[in-house]
């Protein structure tokens, strides 16, 4: 085989989309050694990032796909590399420079973003429907909080049972609060990880001037990747808003008082930190805090926590993708849990949910753990 | 004058608990019929030190102190100059270690204090050994090293010599573009400062420079130096105290690099003469002129091979990364690949790495070059990208070899010596770099062991490397700089304030009549009772530290303020002539004699143990702080070096009934860590030797041990004493005992 020859323009075009701390990566390989994947299969972002370094990517190598954007490394790397953004770079080269092919699953969800808001391509007009029955208000001028429903409860059957819980809590306090429904579309966070910057400014963009439009001030989220945009990237494209978790809206509701318990839950519950909450947030306490909260509650936590979370595997657009039954690492997760004893596995995340739930019908233990999001213990609680 | 002894016993710490103090007070009154011992509880007390200071108002001049352990206490229990102290240490070696009233330990406290009675009566406090001397410094080598240490010595008021063989001063320094940052945040090259140096050593009063000047010859020792000069034809002399050795380095031979292309192709070229370039102006390639768009650093350009550098040049990598921002800086859209085995950027450096990592056209990879061939006017460079784990493969304008580099005392060739054998044959041989006559010359010492410090295996002078760095074998003069070792500019003055300092040292102790390290307080010297030398040679070869001169008829020559103190020539000499005035063959002798040794048919047998002062002394009092319990056979005596060890007292102790003999030192080889560097190797030789008489003599060789430990190693001594009794035992009684 003939020698590579390295080449700067490809360089110089990662470096251009937003990957230019590639070029400080000094190889010491915490990247490989933390990077969740090698507990199911080989992946080396050590490597990835050296061929980088001196533009020897294949961008038809369907690794630059696997990354799961969960920031482990990142936040291990003795550099300082962000590697996220450049294995954001390089998709971006992908997908809109159409170098190299997008897996087909990643490429028709976001198609269906770009074309009807929602990834699984429902009708734009029903994203308010699963709180239809629920006495939910639409958000008019002068609401003081507006519950941003991310898609995945949004239109997901199983996972709906979220925003149908987060409702039901915000009812029983008595917040002014109401929803866009079909004025909001897909937060965008995902399909900026999977490279798809065109899109994701529309998306960011569209909304923006929704939430504007409506006086929307204050918003509150399921998912920590509508968080995580809203609150770290919608601000450079004009967002004023404020974004707030709900984990840490009930944190503060429990502390004022306004939110108290009357039902006890004698159950064992473990609490998984999901990548966009945690490590990219550094929201680690008041998930806890809630938890705990609860009368009956005895609250566990995984040997990997906190910034050591191991991902659930559905970020950086995975949740679209398909992963072979025996490398998905959210079941070691589940595994432990079971194994832990615990009677629930507490999320705090709608991608989570779903690989969760998957995980668990995957491995047939449906009987031994429940996966339930923090919103319905508290609901189950009041 | 006529010595008065005074027996002071103290029973505090424990000591009265375990031992039948009037018992031994009748040690001292009985048997060696001093007609004074007292006994207190609590000697180290108020009223404990009137007690023995009284007395030497009233005119002892001697006083035994059995107490706690030499190395404590030394401020309460010190008389001045003219009083000899002898400590028994009852407190670590008895009561804390063995089982209190114990018949076994009460005679190991007797013994104890016979032993230190015996070094009383013989052992005399020091005179100093004075001389007047000249406080001047001298620095051999004008580059960034010599000339720091020269401006520290000066600003701590020491006049101060420079002698520099170039017409200019700076050495390397004065040659480069920029060096890489020294200061916070690290990202930006620096001017190397050189001008504003050389001008403020210019203007310091206190400093001589010398330059196109070399060393002719230096006579005498430390405190005394007669140094010989030529500078530009015309001789000068100087009266010197004490010298620092800057002399620097040199680039290795890149023509034994041709392997990376050195000297086949016109455009590979070494990192310095890249800065030759850069200093000059453009960076262009050799073969045509044209300025360079493209450039591959090479690092380890046989460094860290052993087939050409064994060791790391410690600045090329800096060094490559600072060149690659020249070339950056002059093309900002030029190509620079920098291959290497690893990028050791210590400390901070890391953050200038990352600077030029940022740089867009900069590559870094690691890998072995596979090979470097030139088509169409460029150089391949194929390198197997051992992190990629494929080749890969550049075209470059330029090569560089990051080349590393080699002290001046390292000759060319090694030096040769011809003799001519008994029977007549001419044999040469080849002179080790362990030997004064080893390194380039420099200094020429007129010292009998060679006119240059005995250096490493890679030419570095020879130095305790952990604790004593810039000492060399020769008391007096400091190394600093990439003479003593590979190391930046930031280094080499870190180095040169180092070296000025223990120049300094040098000077101030030999003032006082002390030795300058590490017996730092001492002020005995061997004098030598030369009626009986035989002119063996044997301390002219053996003094680590080249202390003997010698003169035509082989008599030895001693220079006092060369010596270390550590008995090593004592140890060595056959005639046991030797002597220091505290310590000396026939003091230790007496010490022997003493020991009562029981008949065999008690099976109490008995070990004597000398110990190195340095390191296993110390971890005997550990072993005793620390309560760690052991064998009450032994008998331990302190020794300055196990090299100190005189063959005869293992005969005396042999012939006496000792059962066995014990010495504990430093480590020896390579990594040694004793403290006078050839001590404990010389032991062990002496010692291999002994063990090969005993079997002539028909007794067992394992009576005789020697055994290397560190302070830190304390646990291990009781362990080793008690393996030893075991073997001890095993061999038997010495068949000595019943003649
Ligand atoms: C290409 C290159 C680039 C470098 N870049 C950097 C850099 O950017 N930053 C950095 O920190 N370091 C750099 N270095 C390292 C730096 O040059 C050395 O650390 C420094 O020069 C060591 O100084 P020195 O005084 O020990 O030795 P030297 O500079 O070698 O000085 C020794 C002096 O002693 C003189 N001498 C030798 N023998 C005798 C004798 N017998 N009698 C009298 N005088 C004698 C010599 O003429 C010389 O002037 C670089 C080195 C090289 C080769
Ligand atoms: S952890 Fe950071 S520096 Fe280390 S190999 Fe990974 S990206 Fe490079
Ligand atoms: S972000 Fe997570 S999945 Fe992606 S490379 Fe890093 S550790 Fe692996
Ligand atoms: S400094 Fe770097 S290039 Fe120089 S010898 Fe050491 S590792 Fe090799
Ligand atoms: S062997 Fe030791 S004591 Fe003897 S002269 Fe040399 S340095 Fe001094």
């Amino acid at each position: 085989m003939s020698p590579a020859v390295p080449d700067k323009e490809t360089v110089d075009i990662i470096r251009e989309m937003g990957g230019g701390t590639l070029k400080i990566c000094y190889q010491c390989g915490t990247c490989t050694g933390t990077c969740p994947w090698n507990l199911v299969r080989t992946f080396l972002p050590r490597r990835m990032m050296h061929r980088a370094q001196l533009g020897l990517i294949d961008f038809g190598d369907k690794d630059i796909w696997t990354c799961a954007t969960c920031g482990a490394c990142a936040v291990r790397c003795p550099r300082g590399v962000e590697m996220i953004d450049v294995i954001r770079a390089m998709r971006k080269v992908i997908a809109e420079m159409g170098v190299a092919k997008v897996p087909d699953s990643l490429r028709v969800s976001v198609k269906n973003i770009s074309y009807v808001g929602n990834p699984q391509g429902e009708p734009e007009k029903e994203r308010g429907s699963w709180a239809q029955d629920l006495g939910v208000k639409p958000f008019a001028p002068g609401t003081e909080l507006l519950y941003y429903t991310c898609c995945i409860p949004a239109f997901d059957a199983k996972v709906r049972r979220i925003a149908r819980a987060t409702v039901g809590i915000l009812n029983k306090v008595g917040i002014d609060y109401g929803v866009l429904g079909a004025k909001e579309r897909c937060c965008g966070e995902s399909v900026r990880k999977s490279g798809n910057e065109t899109i994701f400014q529309e998306l960011a963009k569209g909304n923006i001037q929704a939430f504007a439009e409506s006086g929307v001030k204050r918003v509150v989220v399921n998912s920590p990747h509508c968080y995580h945009t809203f609150k770290k990237e919608y601000p450079e494209l004009g967002a004023e808003f404020e974004v707030i978790h709900l984990s840490q809206l009930l944190d503060q509701l429990i502390r004022e008082g306004k939110l108290k318990f009357s039902k006890e839950i004698k159950k064992k519950v473990i609490y998984h930190d999901p990548c966009y909450l945690g490590r990219h947030n550094e929201i680690y306490d008041e998930p806890r805090r809630v938890l705990q909260a609860i009368p009956g509650v005895q609250l566990m936590e995984f040997q990997s926590s906190r910034k050591s979370s191991v991902c659930c595997g559905g970020g950086g657009g995975r949740v679209w993708m398909e992963t072979p039954k025996e490398e998905r690492f959210c079941d070691l997760r589940l595994k432990e849990a079971i194994d832990a004893g615990a009677d629930v596995l507490a999320v705090a995340c709608p991608y989570c949910m779903l690989m969760f739930d998957d995980s668990l019908l995957s491995i047939g233990k449906e009987s031994t753990i429940e996966i339930k999001d923090i919103s319905e213990l508290v609901l189950e609680a009041l | 004058m006529a010595k008065k002894l005074g027996v002071y016993i103290c029973g505090g710490c424990g000591i009265s608990d375990a031992l039948d103090v009037d018992k031994l007070c009748g040690v001292a009154t009985k048997e060696f019929k001093v007609e004074n011992c007292k006994s207190h509880p609590f000697l180290c007390g108020e009223e404990g030190a009137k007690l023995i200071a009284q007395d030497i108002q009233e005119g002892t001049n001697t006083a035994v102190i059995a107490a706690c352990s030499p190395r404590a206490k030394m401020d309460v229990f010190n008389y001045g100059p003219s009083v000899y102290v002898e400590r028994v240490s009852l407190r670590e070696q008895v009561a804390w270690v063995h089982p209190p009233k114990d018949e076994d330990t009460q005679m190991l406290a007797e013994d104890y204090l016979r032993m230190g009675l015996a070094r009383a009566q013989k052992a005399e406090p020091p005179e100093p050994f004075s001389e007047t001397i000249d406080k001047t410094i001298l620095v051999v080598g004008g580059g960034i090293a010599g000339m720091t240490s020269a401006l520290e010595a000066a600003k701590a008021g020491y006049n101060v010599c420079l002698v520099e063989k170039e017409p200019s001063l700076g050495g390397w320094i004065a040659k480069l573009r920029k060096q890489y940052p020294k200061h916070p945040p690290y990202r930006e090259l620096e001017d190397t400062g050189i001008d504003a140096c050389i001008k403020e050593l210019e203007g310091n009063s206190k400093i001589k420079v010398f330059t196109g000047a070399e060393i002719e010859k230096i006579e005498g020792a430390p405190g005394m130096y007669n140094v010989s000069l030529r500078q530009k034809g015309a001789a000068t002399s100087l009266k010197i105290g004490s010298i620092v050795q800057a002399t620097g380095f040199k680039p290795y031979d890149p023509g034994k690099l041709e392997y990376l292309g050195y000297g086949k192709y016109k455009d590979v070229i070494t990192n310095v003469q890249m800065e030759e370039m850069a200093q000059k102006g453009k960076i262009t390639r050799p073969s045509d002129g044209q300025e360079v768009s493209s450039v591959a650093f090479i690092q380890c350009a046989g460094q860290r091979d052993p087939a050409h550098l064994a060791y790391c040049s410690a600045f090329c990598c800096m060094t490559s990364l600072k060149q690659a921002l020249y070339v950056t800086g002059q093309n900002p859209d030029a190509q620079v690949y920098i291959f290497y085995k690893d990028m050791r950027t210590p400390g901070q450096y890391e953050d200038f790495y990352k600077r030029v990592q940022e740089e867009p056209g900069v590559f870094l990879a690691k890998g072995d070059v596979k090979g470097i061939s030139e088509e169409g006017g460029k150089v391949t460079v194929e390198v197997y990208d051992v992190l990629l784990g494929e080749n890969i493969a550049v075209n470059v304008d330029l090569v560089v070899l990051a080349a590393g580099i080699v002290s001046n005392s390292m000759p060319e060739v090694a030096p040769k010596v011809e003799a001519v054998t008994p029977d007549g044959e001419k044999k040469v041989t080849e002179i080790v770099s362990d030997s004064g006559r080893y390194a380039t010359p420099a200094l020429h010492l007129q010292y009998r062991q060679g006119p240059e410090i005995p250096t490493l295996k890679y030419g570095f002078p020879d130095s305790h490397f952990i604790c004593f760095p810039y000492e060399t074998r020769r008391t007096g003069i400091y190394a600093a700089g990439c003479v003593r070792q590979p190391e930046d500019i930031a280094a080499s003055m870190d180095d040169a304030a180092g070296a000025a300092l223990k120049a300094i040292q040098c000077v101030e102790q030999t003032a006082r009549g002390q030795a300058v390290h590490p017996r730092t307080w001492d002020k005995s010297y061997p004098s030598l009772f030369m009626q009986r030398c035989t002119q063996c040679k044997r301390c002219t070869e053996e003094c680590p530290f080249g202390m003997y001169n010698e003169d035509d008829k082989f008599n030895p020559l001693p220079n006092p303020t060369r010596c270390r103190r550590c008995g090593i020539c004592m140890g060595s000499c056959p005639e046991r002539i030797i002597s220091f005035k505290d310590y000396s063959v026939d003091i230790i002798s007496s010490m022997l004699k003493v020991i009562q040794v029981p008949e065999p048919d008690e099976e109490k047998p008995r070990v004597v143990a000398f110990l190195c002062e340095n390191d296993a002394y110390p971890a005997l009092d550990m072993a005793g702080i620390n309560r760690i319990t052991y064998n009450p056979f032994i008998r331990v005596i302190p020794v300055r070096c196990l090299g100190s060890v005189n063959i005869v007292w293992i005969a005396d102790s042999l012939s006496k009934g000792i059962d066995g003999i014990l010495m504990i030192g430093c480590k020896h080889g390579d990594d040694y860590q004793c403290h006078f560097v050839k001590g404990s190797e010389l032991a062990s030789t002496r010692m291999g030797k002994v063990q090969e008489t005993l079997q002539r003599l028909v007794l067992e060789s394992e009576r005789i041990r020697v055994e290397e430990i560190s302070i830190s190693e304390f646990k291990k001594i009781p362990q080793i004493f008690d393996e030893f009794m075991e073997k001890i035992k095993s061999v038997g009684p010495n068949p000595y005992k019943e003649m």
